[in-house]
């Protein structure tokens, strides 16, 4: 009996913490959108009818999504931001190396990680012979 | 219509074209030579949704998308 409402207690505690996270996330997304340029929001849309499903949910949930290199298998993480945002993920998920690539152009956030995705799963080796590497400063 | 989307600084240029009209479909075909010749590479997706860089035009794809040349950050 005990062990029962134990563990609907529990159910009601995690439909509870999903539903803060959700909330609390669309209110992150409505405030980022809000301080967006028209040319920024106009690479979100693009970048957001490019990304698979999983990515999609990912980059809504987090701003971030992970991609597969087409030629090693490894999962990279790409951050939405202009620069110093890929992450060579090692097994247990953890950021390995940091990848650097950008397209020449000036470029909106959305713009830059829709052609770093493109460009990893597609082109991974010649991506990464341009680009530069750094440590990430956090995991 | 097909679609050849160009980003650029605005975001991105929409180029709209009936792949049925043959002068429209010379021009998109100009456009991809001329792009790529510059340095951006074009991707399309396939039908399951997976991006794939292609290097000749094809009339065919609904939609292609252009982005300029990468280089290290």
């Amino acid at each position: 009996m005990s062990a029962r409402l134990l563990s609907a207690a529990g159910q009601r505690i995690r439909w509870l913490l999903g539903r803060v996270a959700r909330s609390a996330h669309a209110a992150r997304s409505w405030h980022r959108q809000q301080r967006c340029t028209e040319s920024e929001l106009r690479g979100i849309k693009l970048l957001r009818e490019w990304l698979s499903p999983a990515q999609l949910a990912q980059f809504d949930l987090y701003g971030y999504f992970d991609v597969v290199g087409c030629d090693s298998g490894k999962t990279y993480r790409i951050c939405y931001r202009s620069g110093t945002n890929i992450y060579e993920l090692d097994r247990d998920g953890r950021r390995k190396v940091g990848w650097c690539f950008v397209p020449v152009d000036m470029l909106v956030a959305g713009d830059v990680v829709l052609a770093q995705k493109i460009a990893l799963e597609t082109g991974e080796r010649r991506a990464l012979a341009v680009a530069r590497n750094f440590m990430p400063s956090w995991h | 219509m097909a679609t050849q989307i160009v980003m650029d600084h605005s975001g991105d240029t929409r180029h709209y074209f009936d792949a049925n009209d043959t002068k429209a479909l010379l021009e998109a075909e100009e456009r991809f030579v001329k792009l790529t010749g510059a340095g951006f590479t074009a991707a399309v997706r396939t039908a399951s949704g997976e991006p794939t860089v292609t290097r000749s035009f094809d009339p065919a794809a609904k939609e292609t998308l252009f982005f300029p040349r990468l280089v290290g950050g």
